[in-house]
């Protein structure tokens, strides 16, 4: 999920803190400057892989630093920053709405981190202003939120709750909350002003949205420690019946594995990078005759990368072998694990996340009903694998494999007499095709209610049978007689021959022998 | 939240969870729709003066079922589960002709009971007839509960009250004015309001809480309307009302196309630039163009991103159907590619039988996919969907397009176990072959008698990883051929008989290999020099062997039966000391031994057999018939060996002239069991067990330490 730091450049960022113990001047903006060195300090230790950009406002907007990893530019462009006039969020929001959509498109949940001290702006361009006049407006001047795309809005407020609450700030920071869909968190100062409380501010940040997601990994007993990123977010099913979030769990079983193909490129809610990690308990990889002197940290991290770790087992398998490991993520809740390359050299393990529920792919069927092969009498790959128990067909086909029969457009109903006909006029040799066709036209019609075409057609082949060359074979008179007796009969409606299920058989002659007949 | 990837988005009981189709059978249905079908075309072309067949035409109710068919046909393409058609035919009283159970639910199932209906008896009195018995009814219905109502509800208990109950009627009647419109909407209201009280004191039924009424008014072509079409209004808090007067035939056809489009949320696209073979000219090929209804959402990107009219979006017709075009796209993908996919949605071809829609389909059935391609105007490719079918049924993928906040990140030959070079991915990968999972198919009993499949998948992974070495070099036997065979048995969950033979075979052939002192793939890696001597090597092999099975012994008597045959036939470690010492001394004697052989005598192997075979008979007083040795253990370590395995000798000589080597062993072993009466660990054992490499542990700790870790 990238970030994007919003930071307020107003002149009211200015304004001095009253500091008891400290003689230097501290302003709010040099504590919203500690606070977000504290963030990205944080972020490239233990969060590196998050995109962050940063965004300055006042009246007007900057993009100081777009998307990146690399938080000494970030830094950087924090250290620099200038003031500038009033606040103006609005136009700032717009601004960030744009850069976001342009970078990531409109499915990527981002999370939007607001710094402002609170003074929100007055008249024309405030935010009080802003929310005062959100209905009744144009369509090109919606007011930025919600965002098309999913959206975190923190907000960290460089102030404490009693001065924000002292004016409408408060309120109008929870409406802008609200129109975000009420995703997202407001944050104050506990106490004084100060580096102290700022950092528990951000502190409290950090732990609601960039702490790593730790996790393990296991297959029967073979185990790592992980890192999942970005965190898996919490997901709502049914509002109406389910309203509970669901968060998955730390522990990441897996109950199988299926081949990519049988898996077939399915639906994912989310994809999840699945790093391995170092857990600090020398005592089990390396026994205890290998104690070895503490060393740098380069060559800490050297040691783990020589430590045998299941998550690059699985990975170099599942790559060679074309497959995907189904995991369990909680309560009637799954996912896959697999190889993703991002270039020819460079491939990790990825973890997608399906819809939770028992049945998330319809092709597989209930996972709960997936077992191991070894239940089956013979195993279902085939000694050879050259088969496969997947894809499940459902237990109706729809209609587009089963030939129905729709005559909405006249061209349907024609193109179904004529097939009729083709065949009337190639019997004996198509009895079979002929009567499948009369049977199928006749089904619908009767289904209709549609006994006018019975007629028609009946009177159809009585026709075609007084236009048979005098080279005909004598059974394809008999037939056509036939065909044409019954559909008259069908269009009765008398049940003994209107039965939808009953089929038109073809008639026994001399000539038909064992071949031509049913 | 992100929620464009849900197959069924929404609130699971919304109003589109069950529809009543209330049609009118009264006989002013049985009038023809005056729209003519010319059935007789190529007669003309055939010429002789034919007369053609006059032209046909479809009468209202033929017109009218059609056209639900249609609806239902779409409806059960999309959504093959939970959401449920009841459709009723009314005429002098109401036929229900299906039930909201989900087996009930296919359009073969209602064109049966359509065919038993037949068409509106012109014949009838039409002042018993009205469409008002069908409203009642569907009424009545709407208040029954449906199985996912029930399941729901008994699966919350307490909170029951969530499961909502909604639904909608579409009413394709002949009404003669507005006047009678609105007396059939009030009865609708009122029969909610009565239907409503019952439900109340009742389990079985559930008050409706909002229900939408469709009424369509048919009449024929030609004819003016009598009726007048109204937007959707509210008639009460629990009932909202709409009108749509719309000729019979195509007209209608059509507005119950954007009906069930607009009730459940679906969206068109087309598909163009499909090449196809023309039918007259097999070698040709045209380019075609399928129209596919969806669930809306695989085109949520393009409504947020308003890049719907350069998706190529057209108006059509009445200018209410919108379609989004997609261009096919020739590099086709195969299935072992796994494309990142955030969405997809069951499709129907708006034209079922044309022959563009069922070359696609059968194209896409018979397991091929194609790309789909999102034309734009600065000219740019993107690949932003893919048709595919999964088991008869065809889904329209929506791929990611735009960038990934995954991309670039640290190889994993970068982290944790990165810089391993010996990771078994060939073994782990016939590991996984042979945990891939399959489906079971739900059965009564198996609930009963235990854990759900998956469950039973886990176990397996449990049990097959119990030893399971991730590195080449920290494992001997599964780099040994040898060893597969009770590798792979020894983790099944109980053995046969035949499983059990197969174990003791294998562990018989590693005698053998060890008596005929073949090398062992010991990893090199780590130690100094050539690496742990021969024999040194087997005791690390038969210690691994030895790990990995008793991990197992306590799944079933004949998993601990392979281990006790390991256990009685490895080489025997006590002697481990005194071998060491004499080492090199012994292996020289046996050098020279070997060379007399051929000296030795064949007369004496008689003699030692008989001898043999009395060793052995006390041997299996003392083992019991259990542990029953047919192939070779015969060693050339012998004094490692307890002469009651020596059973081998038996059948071999019972078929024919011994060999030299049998003779040779033999002797060797004899004349070793002479010079040792008894080994010490064997005298001072508790019931035949003894603790092994006592010594070894104040001598050689470091050794055992490397070869501890090894077997960990």
């Amino acid at each position: 999920m990238p970030t994007v730091v919003l930071m307020d450049a107003s002149l009211s960022m200015t304004r001095p803190v009253s500091q008891e113990q400290c003689t230097e001047e501290l302003q709010r903006k040099h504590l919203a400057v500690a606070g977000l060195t504290m963030l990205f300090e944080h972020m490239a230790n233990n969060y590196k892989l998050e995109f962050t950009s940063l965004v300055a406002f006042s009246s007007l907007w900057e993009l100081l630093v777009p998307f990146t990893r690399d938080y000494s530019t970030l830094q950087e462009a924090l250290s620099n920053l200038e003031d500038y006039d009033k606040t103006c969020l609005e136009s700032a929001l717009h601004g960030i709405s744009n850069v976001v959509q342009q970078e990531w498109g409109h499915a990527c949940p981002t999370q939007v981190v607001l710094v402002t001290d609170g003074s929100l702006g007055i008249g024309k361009g405030s935010l009080r202003h802003s929310l005062q006049t959100l209905k009744g407006r144009p369509e090109d001047k919606k007011f930025p939120l919600p965002f098309p795309f999913p959206a975190k809005l923190f907000i960290m407020c460089i102030a404490n709750a009693d001065e924000l609450q002292m004016t409408d700030t408060m309120h109008n920071l929870e409406q802008l909350l609200q129109l975000n869909g009420g995703d997202g968190q407001i944050f104050t100062m506990e106490g004084q002003l100060c580096l102290k409380s700022v950092q528990s501010m951000f502190g409290r940040l950090i732990d609601a949205a960039y702490s790593p997601f730790p996790a393990v990994l296991r297959c029967g007993n073979l185990a790592s420690d992980v890192q999942v990123f970005p965190r898996p977010e919490p997901v709502f099913l049914d509002e109406e019946i389910d309203p509970m979030p669901r968060h998955i769990l730390t522990d990441l079983e897996i109950v199988g594995f299926i081949e990519i193909g049988d898996i077939s490129s399915p639906p994912v809610m989310s994809r999840h990078l699945v790093l391995p990690i170092a857990v600090n308990k020398e005592v089990d990889d390396v026994g205890p005759g290998t104690t070895e002197e503490p060393e740098e940290e380069t060559s800490a991290n050297q040691q783990a990368g020589k430590v045998p770790n299941f998550c690059v087992l699985l990975h170099g398998s599942l790559k060679v072998e074309g497959m995907v490991a189904l995991v369990q993520l909680g309560p009637e809740w799954y996912g896959m694990l697999y190889s993703q390359a991002d270039s020819k050299k460079k491939s990790n393990l990825m973890m997608s996340l399906f819809e939770p529920g028992p049945e998330p792919l319809p092709w597989l069927g209930k996972v709960s009903q997936l077992g191991p092969i070894s239940d089956a009498a013979e195993n279902p790959y085939g000694e050879d694998d050259s088969k496969s128990p997947f894809p499940l067909q459902p237990k109706i086909k729809r209609s587009y494999a089963q030939n129905v029969t729709v005559w909405i457009k006249a061209s349907g109903l024609q193109t179904d007499v004529q097939k009729i006909l083709r065949n009337a006029r190639k019997l004996p040799e198509k009895t079979q095709t002929f009567y499948k066709e009369l049977n199928r036209l006749r089904k619908a019609a009767l289904a209709f209610g549609f006994w006018e075409l019975l007629k028609g057609v009946a009177e159809l082949l009585e026709r075609e049978c007084t236009l048979l060359p005098d080279t005909a074979h004598p059974d394809a008179a008999f037939q056509l007689s036939h065909a044409a007796k019954q559909l008259k009969l069908a269009s009765t409606g008398d049940s003994q021959y209107a039965a939808f299920d009953q089929n038109i058989n073809p008639m026994h002659t001399d000539f038909s022998g064992g071949g031509a007949g049913m | 939240m992100q929620n464009s990837h849900r197959a069924e988005p929404g609130m699971m009981f919304s109003v589109s969870h069950k529809t009543a189709f209330v049609v009118d059978h009264c006989p002013y249905m049985a009038e023809s729709s005056r729209q003519q079908v010319e059935c007789d075309v190529l007669t003309k072309s055939r010429g002789q003066g034919m007369i053609p067949l006059a032209p046909v035409s479809k009468s209202l109710w033929t017109c009218a079922v059609e056209c639900s068919m249609e609806y239902c046909r779409i409806l059960y393409d999309v959504y093959p589960l939970k959401k449920l058609i009841n459709y009723i035919v009314s005429d002098s009283e109401f036929h229900i002709l299906n039930s909201w159970r989900q087996e009930d639910q296919s359009t073969h199932e209602l064109m049966s009971a359509l065919a038993a209906v037949g068409p509106p008896n012109p014949q009838e009195d039409p002042e018993c007839c009205s469409v008002l018995h069908g409203l009642v009814a569907a009424v009545e219905s709407l208040c029954k509960i449906t199985e996912y109502q029930h399941e729901a509800r008994t699966t919350l208990m307490d909170t029951a009250d969530r499961v909502a109950n909604r639904g909608r009627i579409i009413c394709l009647t002949n009404a003669k004015s507005d006047t009678h419109v609105r007396m059939l909407e009030d009865c609708v209201q009122e029969t909610i309001l009565e239907q409503n009280k019952m439900a109340a004191g009742s389990d079985r039924l559930m008050s409706i809480q909002q229900c939408e009424l469709v009424l369509v008014h048919i009449f024929p072509q030609g004819e003016d309307t009598l009726v007048s079409d109204r937007p959707k209004k509210e008639v009460s808090s629990l009932l909202t009302s709409e009108v749509h007067s719309v000729r019979a035939g195509r007209h209608l056809a059509t507005k119950l196309n954007i009906l069930v489009q607009q009730h459940f949320d679906l969206a068109s696209t087309t598909i163009t630039n499909i090449p196809m073979k023309e039918e007259q000219h097999a070698n040709t090929s045209a380019n075609y163009d399928v129209e596919l209804l969806h669930h809306r959402d695989a085109h949520l990107e393009f409504f947020k991103s308003g890049d719907l009219h350069m998706a190529g979006s057209t108006s059509r017709d009445s200018g209410l159907k919108e379609t989004v075009t997609l261009k096919w796209c020739t590099p086709r993908t195969n299935s072992v590619e796994l494309h990142y996919c955030t969405g997809a949605y069951r499709i129907s071809p708006t034209d079922v039988n044309s022959r563009p829609s069922s070359c696609l389909t059968n194209f896409l059935l018979n397991g091929r996919s194609v790309l789909l391609e999102q034309p734009r105007k600065s000219g740019s490719k993107v690949i932003s969907h893919m048709l595919s079918s999964h088991g008869g049924e065809i889904f329209l993928h929506v791929l990611n397009s735009t960038r990934s906040t995954l991309e670039d990140p640290p190889s994993i030959s970068e982290g944790c176990g990165g810089r391993v070079t010996d990771y078994r991915i060939t073994d782990f990968g016939e590991f996984m072959r042979e945990n891939r999972l399959t489906p079971v198919p739900e059965s009564p009993d198996t609930e009963a008698s235990g854990k759900p499949p998956a469950e039973r998948a886990k176990a397996q992974l449990e049990r097959y990883t119990r030893y399971w070495p991730m590195i080449i070099s920290q494992t001997t036997i599964f780099n040994m051929q040898a060893v597969v065979p009770l590798a792979n048995l020894i983790v099944k969950e109980s053995l046969s008989e035949e499983d059990l033979l197969t174990c003791q075979k294998t562990v018989y052939n590693l005698v053998d290999m060890e008596r005929k002192n073949d090398p062992l793939p010991i990893s090199t890696v780590g130690s100094r020099g050539k690496g742990p001597k021969r024999d040194e090597q087997y005791r690390i092999m038969w210690n691994e062997l030895e790990t990995l099975v008793k991990t197992h012994v306590a799944g079933s008597e004949r998993h601990q039966r392979v281990l006790d045959c390991i256990i009685a036939c490895r080489s025997k470690p006590p002697e481990e000391e005194e071998r060491k010492k004499r080492g090199r001394k012994r292996e020289d004697k046996e050098d020279k031994a070997e060379k007399n052989i051929n000296k030795d005598s064949e007369d004496k192997s008689w003699q030692e057999s008989e001898r043999l075979k009395g060793t052995l008979e006390r041997g299996k007083e003392e083992q019991g018939e259990s542990e029953i040795i047919k192939d070779s253990p015969d060693s050339p370590e012998p004094l490692n060996k307890k002469p009651r395995l020596e059973e081998i000798q038996l059948p071999e000589k019972a078929k024919g002239p011994v060999s030299l080597l049998t003779m040779w062993t033999n002797r060797i072993t004899v004349a070793n069991s002479r010079k040792h009466q008894e080994f010490a660990g064997r005298i001072s054992s508790v019931n035949n067990k003894a603790e092994l490499y006592q010594h070894l542990k104040d001598e050689n700790g470091m050794d055992l330490h490397e070869n501890g870790k090894a077997t960990r």
